[in-house]
This record gives C-alpha cells, structure tokens and sequence, in this order.
C-alpha cells in the first residue's frame, strides 16, 4: 500500500469512555482517493474509530483520546485545529438518513450558506452539482423546493451525500450508509461511493461484509477495540493473516 | 459492485480466449512437429507450456477473487464455474501437445507409418474440433458444442480402428514394434484431446443454456439437432 499517498495518519491512538477503552493502540494509515472499509462485530470499536476522524467523540463527556490523528498531514487534535474547518473538509454520512426538514436545494444549499455564500447563481450551480456527483440530480431536478423528507429512504441517503459533497470535503466519513436500504437503493448508494473516490477518500463502516468485499480497496478488521488486520480487501478476503480476521469473514465467530 | 464485476468477468472471460488461442497453437505446433519432424516447433511447444501454466494459475486466482468479493448469480456464476472448468481442460491439452512433441524425435524416422496407420488423418480431425472448441465458447454458441460432443464418437471409432491396425501391423512386422508402440501412445493422445474438447464443450452448454449435460447419452434434450463436425 504505500506506494500511494496516505490521507489519514493515526498512531498509538487510545480512546476511553470513562475508564473503559474502546481503542487500543490503533495505528493505521489511510490512503488517498481509496475507499477503506472498516468492519467487526457489534461493539469492536470501528464507528468510534470513525468519529475519531472528525472529533465526533468531542461531543460525549468523559472521553480522553491519546496518540495523534493527523490528515493530510494536519494534527487534527491540536490546540490550533477549528473543528468546524475540520469537519467541513472531513462529512459524514450516518445510517438513518437525516435530512433536516427543509426543501432538497435549502438542504444542499445548507453548507455553503453557513460559509458564506448567498449569491443565489453560486448557490444554484453548488446545488446542482452536488446532486450530480451524488447521481440524484435527474430524479429530484423538478422537485427541489420539495421537503427532502418527503424523498424515499435511498434519496434522502443521497441527498445527504449531496450536503457533504457541497461543502468541498476531501474525505467522507460513512457509517453504515445502505444498512436501512433495499438492495437496489443500496447498490446506487455503492455505485456512487466507488465513483466518488475519483475526487475524494471516503471512509466507511458496514457491517455487510459482502459490502466490504464489493466496494472497498482496503479493509481494517476490528475486535474489542484493537485491530486485528488491515491490508487490500482483496488480500483480507482470500488470505486473511489473522486466524480472528478468517473466522468473522467465513462467519465463524460470534 | 456491479461495474467492478463486469470488468472482472471481461477479464476472466478474455483471458480464457487467450489460453484458448495459445494452447490451440501450441496443439497445430504440436502436431506439425511431430507430422514434419520439425524439432525446431517442437521445442517451441515444449517451452512454451510454461506460458500455459501461468494462463492457469491467473484464471484460477482472478476466479478466487471474484468470489471471495462478489455474489455473482445466474449466468455470471455459471461464466467462472465454466472458466474454472475449461481452464482445467485446456492445461490438460496443453500437457499433451507438450507429450505429442515429445514424440517427434522417437518416430523422426517414421512419418510414413503414422500416414499409412492413419494418425495423420485422425490428428487433422483433433485439430479441427480443438479449432472449433474454443470457437464455441468465444461465440457462446451451444449449437456447434453440441456438434464437438456429437463427434466425440468419431474419434473414438478412429482410435478403436488404428490401434487394431497397429497391432496386425505389429504382429505382421515385429521390427515394427518400437515405433507402432510410440504410435499407440500418441493416438492415446489424440483421443484424450478429443476428450478434453468435450468437457469444454459441455461447460458451454451449461454456461449458455445452464443445463447439465455431461454423463448424458441425450445431451439434455436441447431442442437443438447436432451434426457431427467432422
């Protein structure tokens, strides 16, 4: 993996809730433009992982993190660190689609008003691109002052990949973005994050390993807060190292 | 990832044609090697088996990837069961235009025995349903499998009819045995040739039609009339 360039850098990274740790020593380096998936049972460690890269976990009491997080080079839990700059560059698409209950073009055009941008032709173009890159343009192109809420389950899910797209991030961040989706909304949703990872480096959660294996380029496995194995999906699916990492795979465990 | 398996089974399905086209090659190399004593073909085949067993090993590990990272179904599954299969096939036929060269030093001195036994004839025929094998499953057509089945008869016929042949001849002529022997090796050859051909030809059946006819005397009653091919 290291011929190409790495996006996230994270060493010794330690999390605890309280006194319990939920990471334990996580070093891994995520490459650019690459999807990696992050899989494990319930409870291993791998959507806390995920909020560490854009300090979500900074909004649960009683969490301390060691180690460092650094993205594109930046160390993202520095003193000097905006998190709201952080987060603009770093979106996130969670499970439940949550669209706020606005119009889709007020719910794209969200982000970039927030930053300061009202002209309305800007906010047109933003919009529609957007919705392109997230293949929802030609189904909502005459419904855009419709509430978003009002879209099915996998047009709400991306119409809110819209939203993350028009803030211009260089890294999506999804947690089990098609889990509450039938199979062919869920293709879609797959189909665009493979075609996204041209522009930008996504990150994703799932707990479909066969999601895993279909849209990934690498994979970290996660068990009780460690993980176990990381490497190209093709290499963790046919040769698994880890005796752990071949019994989840096959099924085995749990 | 549907784009992700569509260029994987692209992939596999070339690469296949390409063993295909190099082992029917390395079998015409084969046999005019051995039909015009050229030792010069004969050890281009010989080196060249090499390139067959990376074909092999490629079509397996690009098999093993698309399974371990798809769910392929219906016909995408039946493409990599049928390439995993004809990928076996053809290696065993490249073995054996590797084994039929091997002959062209022992029998150099004997070319006119293999035409009067009529081995030269019946390695013509091979030739042809080698040709029109791979043909079949670059065309994904069923109609000329079962043409390459239906004629598997032919060659076993031809088979049972030389080796009787060689050995009157061998009794007639014992100074004869020597090279009559090698003759028996090679129709033994031919016949498997024959027989690899038909195991391709019956995954190309599958793959198109998915009806299994290998062990069947009615080749799954496809409502298809087969001429023989040769």
């Amino acid at each position: 993996m290291s011929i190409h360039s790495i996006k996230i850098e994270v060493s010794e990274l330690n999390l605890f809730y309280g006194k319990i740790q939920a990471l334990k020593n996580i070093s891994i380096g995520i490459e650019s433009n690459k999807i990696t998936a992050l899989i494990g049972p319930s409870g291993c460690g791998k959507s806390t992982f995920l909020r560490t890269l854009n300090r979500m976990n900074d909004l649960i009491n009683d969490v301390k993190i060691t180690g460092k997080v650094l993205i594109d080079g930046k160390d993202i839990y520095s003193k000097k660190t905006d998190v709201v700059d952080l987060r603009r560059n770093v979106g996130m698409v969670f499970q439940k689609s949550n669209p706020f209950p606005k119009s889709v073009f007020d719910n794209v055009a969200y982000g970039p008003r927030i930053n300061g941008i009202h002209k309305k032709e800007w906010l047109d173009d933003i919009v529609e691109t957007s919705l392109k890159r997230a293949a929802i343009w030609d189904e909502v192109k005459d419904r855009l002052s419709d509430n978003a809420a009002g879209l099915s389950g996998g047009q709400q899910q991306r119409v809110c990949i819209a939203r993350a797209l028009a803030v211009n991030p260089g890294l999506i961040l999804m947690d089990e973005p098609a889990s509450a989706l039938d199979p062919i909304s869920t293709s879609k949703i797959e189909e665009l994050i493979f075609t996204l990872k041209k522009e930008i480096t996504i990150v994703i959660v799932t707990h479909n390993m066969q999601q895993a294996a279909r849209v990934s380029d690498n994979t970290a496995y996660f068990l009780n807060g460690e993980m176990v194995e990381y490497g190209t999906t093709r290499k963790i699916f046919t040769e698994p190292k880890d005796e752990r990492t071949q019994n989840y795979i096959t099924g085995k465990f749990g | 990832m549907y784009h992700y398996l569509e260029e994987e089974l692209d992939q596999l399905k070339t690469k296949v044609i390409k063993m295909g086209s190099l082992v029917e090659e390395q079998i015409d190399f084969a046999m005019r090697s051995l039909f015009e004593s050229n030792f010069e073909l004969a050890k281009i085949v010989i080196e060249r088996d090499a390139k067959v067993d990376k074909y092999d090993i490629k079509i397996d590990k690009i098999c093993q990837r698309i399974f371990a990272l798809t769910q392929p179904v219906a016909v995408d599954l039946r493409l990599i069961m049928s390439a995993l299969k004809i990928n076996n096939d053809l290696e065993r036929i490249g073995d054996i235009a590797v084994n039929i060269a091997e002959r062209t030093e022992p029998l150099k001195d004997h070319i006119e025995l293999l035409e009067n036994m009529g081995l030269l004839e019946m390695a013509g025929k091979v030739k042809i349903i080698i040709n029109k094998t791979i043909d079949s499953f670059v065309n994904n057509d069923h109609e000329l499998a079962l043409g390459i089945i239906r004629s598997d008869d032919v060659i076993d016929n031809m088979e049972k009819d030389i080796f009787y042949r060689l050995i009157a001849k061998m009794e007639k002529d014992p100074a004869s045995i020597n090279p009559c022997a090698h003759c028996i090796t090679l129709l033994r050859h031919f016949e498997r040739l024959a027989d690899h051909a038909t195991n391709i030809a019956e995954e190309v059946v599958f793959l198109v039609d998915a009806k299994i006819i290998k062990h069947r005397k009615d080749l799954g009653n496809l409502d298809v009339k087969p001429e023989e091919i040769i």
